[in-house]
């Protein structure tokens, strides 16, 4: 991979931050945009815009036909078995959600368990919660190691008879490690437990087979993997899917409409009422190509060394704790980090001083910060037009930090 | 940005005044900035319709460090009123920053407290 040909595709890494060169470490939150697909949105709007499945003129038939062929490139960016179990939605918070209430809350009966690991994103522990209180159901929880990771073992103790739901990260946000899909949804079959990933912080950097990682809901959005905000996908089994009730009605998810009563549309428009994101679906699809044609196994290479590289110089740097496996295989691209006297929000504005964005504070996950005892952390997240020499921009302006603060 | 990393103001964060405990505190308030993980606790003591005494303690980023520390030492001998009476604007103008948005919200989290610390006395006076 040549990062300097593949920082070209990027427009905005052209900027100038505070007069610096932009160094953007802040993927984890929303990836930048490569002009592929920047020019995929543009040629949308400017030659083929139209309602979707509606009308009969060439535009309608080109915007629906661009649509349908977004949804196949995705689904084969996924390895679904059938296009039609690929929902579009407005990002992984909405695909979590559908699956709390369309699958969860008529399925997940009183004293039944749901089993959701400490990692989850906000996202992947309200809806359980809400889930739980209207249902009387339990919500419990998979404890991780120390360094942040989850046994087998555990797996096994807490998957017993009562489970009907696992929601479980396929990496989590802040510790960045990659938890193990395939193990946990194998033992979940066992017991005829559902399991729902949240893929958010995998898709961008792994790849990713929904068939044979043996889940049954997989979640994620496009913002983060290149794609535009506002689209999202819900990947589900469709014998499951079929079996689910909508929770939004309206337009284009309809069979038929009596003034008394109405039957739902088949698989995947009944999950998608209203006009979707058409431009969205097609950027996504633009930026599944894209990362494609780079290769995600490359991808997945380069950042492993940039973990390496990460975690070595990060280590080097007195006071300072790497929240985490320190493996740089077990996890994806981003380290999350404290200093015990410095606010990361104090890091994260002198690194900006220098045109490096990363995140600061608990990431949309407060319990996990809690537990571990951190106020909050900063977090760097590479992709892949990130090179060490941006890690080390990251460290210089810690070090710089530290001594204005520390 | 750079303003906020400047000496004088570096000395306030590593050596705030008003960071503390009041002994027997008339009023004590928590406040959080559930986006950045901010934890402030703000305690006053009221005598005779005046703060004779003001002090913050929690874990908090410089620019809420130093705004606490800023409006507690304008606070000192201020009637209940005039507390009352300080805004977003006025704390702004005190801190002297021009900050970003999303480090406004650091800088008000004091004044959040002080109002919320305020009402709490009135409503256990009223």
């Amino acid at each position: 991979m040549n990062i300097s040909e593949i920082k070209k595709d990027f427009p905005i890494l052209a900027r100038k931050i505070n007069g610096s060169d932009l160094v953007y470490l802040d993927n984890a939150a929303t990836s930048q945009k490569p002009t592929a697909v920047i020019e995929a949105l543009v040629d949308y709007y400017t030659n083929h815009n139209a309602n979707v499945h509606r009308g009969v003129h060439t535009l309608s038939e080109e915007a629906t036909e661009m649509y349908e062929h977004a949804r196949k490139t995705v689904a084969d960016f996924i390895g679904a078995g059938h296009v039609e179990e690929v929902i579009f939605t407005k990002g992984a918070t909405e695909s979590l959600n559908r699956v709390a209430f369309e699958w969860a809350l008529e399925n997940v009966k009183a004293g039944d368990e749901i089993l959701v690991s400490r990692a989850e994103h906000h996202s992947n522990l309200v809806p359980w919660q809400i889930v739980c209180k209207r249902n009387n159901a339990e919500l419990k929880f998979l404890e991780l190691t120390e360094s942040g990771e989850l046994t087998l073992e555990e797996i096994k103790e807490k998957i017993n008879s009562k489970t009907k739901m696992v929601g479980i990260t396929h990496a989590s946000n802040v510790l960045g490690t990659i938890m193990p899909i395939k193990e946990i949804s194998k033992i979940a079959h066992e017991v005829g437990a559902v399991v729902c990933v949240d893929g958010a912080q995998a898709i961008p950097h792994l790849k990713i087979n929904v068939q044979s990682l043996g889940c049954d809901f997989y979640c994620f959005s496009g913002h983060k993997m290149l794609g535009p905000t506002g689209i999202g996908v819900l990947w589900g089994r469709k014998d499951l899917l079929e079996k689910m009730e909508p929770y939004e009605y309206g337009g284009g998810m309809i069979d038929v409409v009596t003034y008394q009563e109405s039957t739902w549309a088949a698989l995947p428009e009944k999950f998608e009422a209203g006009t979707p994101n058409v431009a969205g679906a097609i950027g996504l699809a633009a930026a599944c190509d894209y990362l494609k044609k780079i290769g995600m196994d490359e991808i997945r290479e380069h950042e492993v060394e940039l973990n390496k590289y990460a975690l070595q110089k990060l280590s080097e740097i007195p006071n300072l704790k790497i929240m985490g496996p320190l493996d740089p295989e077990k996890r994806t691209g981003l380290v999350s980090f404290y200093l015990d006297k410095i606010h990361s929000h104090d890091i994260a504005a002198v690194l900006n001083n220098t045109g490096v964005a990363v995140r600061s504070g608990h990431h949309c996950n407060m319990p996990l910060h809690k537990q571990m005892n951190v106020a909050a952390s900063t977090r760097a997240s590479y992709y892949l037009y990130n090179s060490t020499e941006d890690i080390d921009k990251m460290v210089e302006g810690i070090k710089s930090a530290v001594k204005i603060l520390g | 940005m750079d303003e906020l990393y400047r000496e004088e103001l570096m000395e306030v964060y590593k050596h705030p005044a008003h960071r503390g405990k009041v002994i027997d505190p008339t009023v004590e308030v928590y406040e959080k900035n559930p986006m950045c993980g901010d934890d402030l606790i703000l305690q006053l003591k009221i005598e005779d319709g005046k703060i004779t005494d003001a002090k913050f303690s929690g874990i908090a980023c410089s620019v809420s460090v130093i705004s606490s520390d800023l409006l507690l030492e304008h606070l000192r001998g201020k009637t209940l009123d005039e507390a009352k009476s300080i805004s977003k604007e006025d704390l702004l103008a005190i801190v002297g920053l021009n900050l970003t948005t999303s480090r406004v919200a650091c800088a008000t989290l004091s004044l959040t407290a002080l109002h919320k610390a305020l009402k709490n006395y009135e409503h256990k006076n009223a």
